[in-house]
């Protein structure tokens, strides 16, 4: 029952950090329709900037995660500007196509610029835990689950209260009604693209504080924030933090009690049964 | 300068203006005006192009033909920067933010406006000129019946601080009593300055409250006057009211 409990407690921290991972990818999808095949990528450059940050800057990669998150905007507004805002109108294949040759661009140079070394991000308290009755709750993990949850609601009241993400909002619903009312949507497609990758960025900075980084993690992560907002749906940030615990529970009871290996076999499961069983996602509408 | 010291004065002046869509021509040399303060109708029956026109006056589609609003040349501007010139319109359908609420709705109407300070003041004024919307700020605006959904639509468009407002289709599928209040809010906004391009399908209904008119025809203005004139008008008469 302890070993139990305790998995289930490593699969909820987990899936607040996964949650946080498939945020911008569904902000970028519902907003833009554009499913994003390099968002992985870029959460592996949020991982190594952060890294860069702690080993050559001596700064915390939770006290950096803001520094890392801004870089990575002004990184995502540019690549849309430049690049994607050609295609954002183009059939979907299109889209794949440019965002996936992307993800093989920045693979590609992360592995020339840092090596295909694994990396960790080590500060004083990552060994640290905290004891409660039997179980243990590993500091850094519980740490990057409170950011996610914060970032995920903050995104979550940014999209409703302000004027920005009212306009984000509106855009995603009727890009028409949206163009007649003052929204220049060139510049909206690349803020929100740019938050996106911001987000892509702060998840890669907490990754980097739990998991080991290497240049082709991005991928596999690509593909759980693909699933995660398919369970979660588009519309409400706040789905995305159901998606990411029901991954991360997913996945860790799949690493206990079937093996270490199976835990990814164990997503794409998830993925296929969602798509079959609730093509709209568990909580409403993907598009 | 007061707008209504400029009355009578042309606010929006368009010379022979051609659009259409993809090398298909719709609107050919339209030439009209809209003047300071007036409500004016644009009216003529389905596929005659009005709606094509408000799309090129908004810089949604590319013409050909001067668009000169406001003392500036709007011809080679974006919608947005249409919008912030103060050409606003409420275009055909509505076009509501579904799943959005009424109030986040108004609030997109006053997305670009710079004086951010009092936009709760004018939302409070929509919802006393609009009292069905008030009760209804929570609701999502797809979700309303339609005389509701073009009342929300109207409070967007003045939520813009508009110049000119340019409403398309504005009674289409409402019943009577609505349409007679939306027409009552016309004539309010009209006193404050905000000068209204009516279209309409329903020519009587548009010209009985409206000061001048235009008619157009397959994508060419063929008739234009008094409003009261045009209504008297054999020829208008004959072709659009059955008399
Ligand atoms: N998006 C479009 N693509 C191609 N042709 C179009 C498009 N929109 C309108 N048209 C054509 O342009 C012509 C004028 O249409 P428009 O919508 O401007 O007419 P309208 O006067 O607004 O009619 P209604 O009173 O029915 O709204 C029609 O022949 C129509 O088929
Ligand atoms: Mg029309």
């Amino acid at each position: 029952m302890d070993l139990f409990a305790q998995i289930l407690v490593n699969g909820v921290l987990l899936g607040g950090l996964y949650a946080v991972m498939a945020l911008g990818l569904a902000l970028v999808w519902g907003v833009l329709n554009i499913v994003n095949l390099a968002h992985g990528a870029f959460i592996m450059l949020g991982a190594y900037l952060s890294w860069h940050l702690y080993t050559y800057l001596g700064i915390d990669p939770f006290l950096g995660l803001p520094i890392t998150a801004i870089l990575m905007f002004c990184l995502g507004y540019a690549v849309q500007r430049g690049l994607l805002n050609l295609i954002v109108r183009a059939p979907m294949f299109n889209t794949l196509l440019i965002t996936f040759g992307l993800e093989v661009v920045l693979t590609y140079l992360a592995q020339i610029a840092f090596s295909a070394d694994f990396r960790t991000i080590n500060p004083s308290y990552a060994g640290a835990h905290i004891s409660l009755g039997p179980l243990v709750i590993p500091l850094a993990r519980l740490m990057a689950f409170g950011v996610a949850i914060v970032l995920t609601v903050g995104m979550w009241v940014f999209l409703l209260r302000t004027r920005l993400g009212r306009a984000i909002r509106a855009t995603a619903q009727n890009l028409v009604a949206a163009r007649l009312y003052g929204v220049e949507p060139r510049h909206l497609y690349a803020m929100t693209f740019g938050i996106g990758i911001g987000l892509a960025g702060a998840a890669g900075g907490l990754y980097g504080t739990v998991s080991q980084i290497n240049p082709y993690i991005g991928a596999t992560l690509t593909a759980k924030s693909f699933a995660i907002a398919i369970i979660g749906g588009l519309e409400n940030p706040l789905g995305v933090i159901v998606g990411g615990l029901v991954l991360g529970i997913i996945e860790s009871l799949t690493v206990a009690y079937v093996g270490a290996t199976f835990g990814d076999v164990a997503s794409f499961g998830v993925l296929v049964l969602v798509l079959i069983v609730r093509p709209s996602g568990i909580l409403g509408k993907t598009a | 300068m007061r707008a209504s010291d400029k009355a009578g004065e042309a606010l929006l002046a368009v010379t022979d203006l051609s659009a259409g869509y993809g090398g298909m021509p719709v609107l050919r040399d339209v030439s009209l005006e809209v003047r300071h303060g007036e409500i004016l109708a644009l009216v003529g029956s389905n596929g005659a192009g009005k709606t094509t026109l408000l799309r090129a006056l908004s810089r949604m589609i590319a013409s050909d033909g001067g668009i000169r609003f406001a003392g500036r040349d709007l011809a080679p501007m974006t919608p947005d920067e249409v919008f912030g010139a103060g050409l606003v319109q409420v275009p055909e359908g509505r076009q509501l933010f579904d799943r959005m609420t009424v109030e986040d709705n108004l609030l997109m109407g006053a997305y670009r406006r710079a004086d951010q300070a009092s936009v709760r003041g004018d939302l409070e004024r929509m919802y006393a000129l609009f009292p069905r919307l008030g009760e209804r700020r929570r609701q999502l605006a797809g979700s309303m019946s339609g005389g509701e959904q073009q009342m929300c639509a109207m409070a967007r468009g003045l939520m813009a601080k508009p110049q000119l407002l340019m409403i398309d289709e504005m009674s289409l599928g409402l019943a009577p009593v609505i349409v007679e209040q939306l027409m009552e809010v016309l004539a309010t906004i009209r006193t404050e300055g905000v000068t209204v391009l009516l279209v309409e399908q329903d020519i009587h209904l548009a010209l009985s409250g409206a000061d001048r008119g235009y008619v157009m025809e397959t994508g060419a203005i063929v008739h234009g006057g008094d409003a009261k004139a045009l209504i008297d008008d054999p020829a208008v008469r004959k072709a659009y009211l059955g008399l």
